[in-house]
């Protein structure tokens, strides 16, 4: 829960409870679905995996990418001969439900491995979770460091953690110019303290000061006293990491006070959108750092957003690329280890995968265990649209820097 | 000193429009001693439709206050008539059942038909400002606050001096006494939710330029409202409108003082504060 907490109790416990009621009803109804199901579903190769995803609540609007790439790998897969079986939790982006939910597809539905879920919190309430029921459990999207810090042996990660978001956005900028003072402003959510907090240590390294530290809570309608503050401070770079539309918040209210420093940089999530990019007149020259983008040179990468844009009438986020992966990737192992625990935690740990995420492997490195080293990007928008500039063997453009005004 | 004057006046901008949900809640709560907890959902409503108006027909979200108002008011009527009268003298709990439920079908009845994806209203002024004895302000909340200052100014008006705002203001100190006299108790109740939810569907018209669109909005403002309506005093009129410039203001110079993680932590110790010392809020007693 957020700051609210205090008072939002009495209104939660009614809330939850009711949560409570569209879960049993939920399992009812699943329970007759099954009964009916099992007498049909009597293939040999037929393979069950569990999705936790947001389908409802705030995070909704990203889920849906998970969702969306999860089903164009249902239909891969199935071409490949794989009878995939998806079990679909939806988490409602709250820890405490992903976790009734692991417990639910562990024990119960007894899959074979889990995909999922969104949302950082989650992800690390369901990690604990996956380790106790030995499920092997792949992490497509969540950031946070400590998810594949805790020695979970049965806990993958397909995506760079969150450190790696602030890490190759001041790799570019320091690249491009001599940055002397930074401000930081961030919600305070697991994903955006855990990355600013990675950025805040990777710029004192860098030898950046750090002017201005600004976590705020998300979704309140005015950021303006926070920007005017950090206008009086006068920062060279400014740093972001907000979800979806907080971001158009802050960088209209930016443009409205006037705030003009010489590179904002985004924090990836709601920076990475096509909605904040087409909004020119403010996205224009924002620096971003993503897990991909349509244009990196990865095998597959393209067709795969335009098969998604034809699909679904929109393009696809990194979300939606790193859950495509993850599911292609434990679904493919669990068939090939016919659904045995052990042995998929085994396969996943000594494979090595290619496809639209690039090479994906899950290595034990700087006290993480099963994580991949994937290799972020840095985007620019120029002109509404999304560029690769950075590293260089991805770059598609030049970068423009520094910021030239509003 | 600039920085302090520039984050009041966007504190005291974004308070008028939490004014407007507060005073739509204490006057529901005032006529019919029923807490409304799908409040923010009428507020969410009223987002889309300026949303719809303005995608499909092109009407500046401020001019098409005009058609959502009405709009509103009908809408807030019917589900007073249908869903709310039923449970007038039923207990607390289940009336605060019935309209936590009725923000549940609303926001996921709008997930359905518009999907949870984010709408954000782009004008020519979104992100422009204009200048106020050198302060820049945001143009879009300057203009909120204006009409949120003249709506506030005729419910005024319309509660002091036309009969059936003293008939309304009579049902809210004694429901028992007005229907003695003579008044429609039951539609004044009707007409209460009505100006309830219009005022909630007006807000959210309001901050559509300047905030976005999502069918799980409006929680954030059903606890907001509530905090300004108790801290003003349940029911009270000037109270809510009182409540919410303060809440505005107290967040605005929190994030900016303090650390905007924070705002809340203050707002609710203010809250507290005021709990403790004056129970029954700011301007309990004058009821409306």
């Amino acid at each position: 829960m957020r700051s609210h907490a205090e008072l939002a109790r009495q209104a939660d416990l009614l809330n939850r409870s009711f949560v409570g009621v569209l879960t049993a009803l939920k399992w009812l109804f699943g329970m007759s679905a099954l009964a009916v199901a099992v007498p049909v579903v009597a293939y040999a190769q037929n393979v069950k995996i569990g999705v936790i995803n947001s389908v409802t609540g705030p995070e909704a609007p990203i889920g849906e990418n998970l969702t969306n790439g999860i089903k164009l790998a249902e239909e891969d897969l199935s071409k490949s001969g794989i009878k995939l079986e998806l079990i679909w939790e939806d988490d409602t982006g709250k820890p405490q439900i992903a976790m009734s939910a692991m417990e639910k597809l562990a024990t119960r539905d007894g899959v074979a491995g889990v995909v999922g879920p969104y949302t950082s919190a989650s992800a690390n309430a369901v990690a604990k979770l996956a380790q106790r029921y030995q499920v092997p459990l792949l992490v497509p999207a969540a950031a946070k460091e400590e998810i594949t810090r805790q020695g979970y042996q049965w806990v993958f990660r397909l995506n760079a953690p969150a450190n790696v978001y602030a890490q190759v956005l001041f790799d570019a900028v320091t690249e491009l110019g001599k940055p002397k003072t930074i401000a930081f402003v961030y919600e305070n959510t697991d994903f955006g303290t855990s990355t600013a907090d990675a950025g805040k240590k990777y710029a004192e390294k860098k030898g950046i000061k750090i002017v201005a530290d600004e976590p705020y809570s998300k979704g309140s309608p005015d950021y303006r006293s926070t920007l005017t503050k950090i206008k009086a401070l006068n920062p060279e770079l400014v740093f972001m990491v907000s979800y979806v539309v907080d971001a158009i918040l802050l960088m209209r209210q930016a443009r409205e006070i006037g705030l003009k420093p010489q590179a904002f940089l985004g924090g990836g999530a709601g920076f990475t959108t096509t909605q904040f990019a087409s909004d020119k007149a403010i996205s224009n020259l924002v620096f971003t750092s993503t897990q991909w983008s349509d244009d990196v040179s990865w095998p597959g990468a393209a067709e795969f957003a335009k098969r998604y844009n034809a699909k679904f009438g929109k393009e696809p986020t990194y979300h939606a690329a790193c859950a495509y992966a993850s599911m292609m990737i434990m679904a493919d192992t669990a068939a090939k280890q016919h659904g045995d625990r052990a042995k998929i935690r085994g396969a996943l740990a000594s494979g090595s995968w290619k496809g639209i995420m690039g090479d994906v492997k899950f290595e034990n490195y700087d006290g993480y265990t099963n994580q991949n080293k994937h290799p972020m990007l840095v985007l620019q928008i120029q002109n509404g649209n999304y560029v690769s500039v950075y590293p260089a063997q991805f770059a598609v453009k030049k970068a423009i820097f520094p910021f030239s005004g509003w | 000193m600039r920085v302090l004057l520039q984050s009041a006046a966007s504190g005291i901008l974004i308070g008028g429009v939490y004014a407007l949900v507060g005073i739509g809640l204490t006057i529901i709560f005032g006529v019919m001693r029923v807490i409304n907890f799908a409040h923010g959902e009428l507020l969410m409503i009223g987002m889309y439709l300026t949303w719809l108006i303005f995608s499909s027909l092109g009407i500046d979200p401020f001019v098409s206050i005009v058609i959502t108002i009405p709009l509103m008011f009908v809408f807030g009527a019917i589900v007073q008539r249908t869903l709310i009268h039923r449970v007038l003298n039923a207990l607390p709990q289940n009336q605060i059942l019935l309209t936590i439920g009725l923000g549940l079908v609303l926001s996921n009845l709008v997930m359905l038909i518009f999907t949870s994806d984010y709408k954000i209203i782009t004008t020519r002024y979104s992100s422009s400002t204009i200048h106020l004895a050198g302060l820049p302000l945001s143009t879009p909340l300057a203009i909120s606050f204006l009409v949120t200052s003249v709506i506030t100014a005729l419910l005024y008006l319309f509660l002091l001096k036309t009969d059936t705002g003293q008939a309304i203001r009579a049902t809210a100190q004694d429901r028992d006494a007005a229907q003695l006299m003579g008044i429609n108790v039951s539609w004044m109740s009707v007409l209460a939710f009505g100006i309830g939810t219009a005022l909630a569907g007006t807000a959210g018209a309001l901050v559509s330029p300047t905030y976005y669109i999502f069918p799980q909005v409006g929680s954030a403002f059903t606890l907001k409202a509530f905090v300004i309506v108790v801290l003003g005093g349940m029911g009270s009129v000037l109270g809510a409108t009182l409540g919410g410039v303060i809440i505005g203001v107290t967040e605005s110079l929190a994030a900016v003082y303090i650390s905007s993680g924070m705002k809340e932590v203050f707002v609710y110790v203010l809250f507290l504060l005021v709990l403790l010392f004056k129970p029954s809020g700011l301007l309990g007693r004058s009821r409306m």
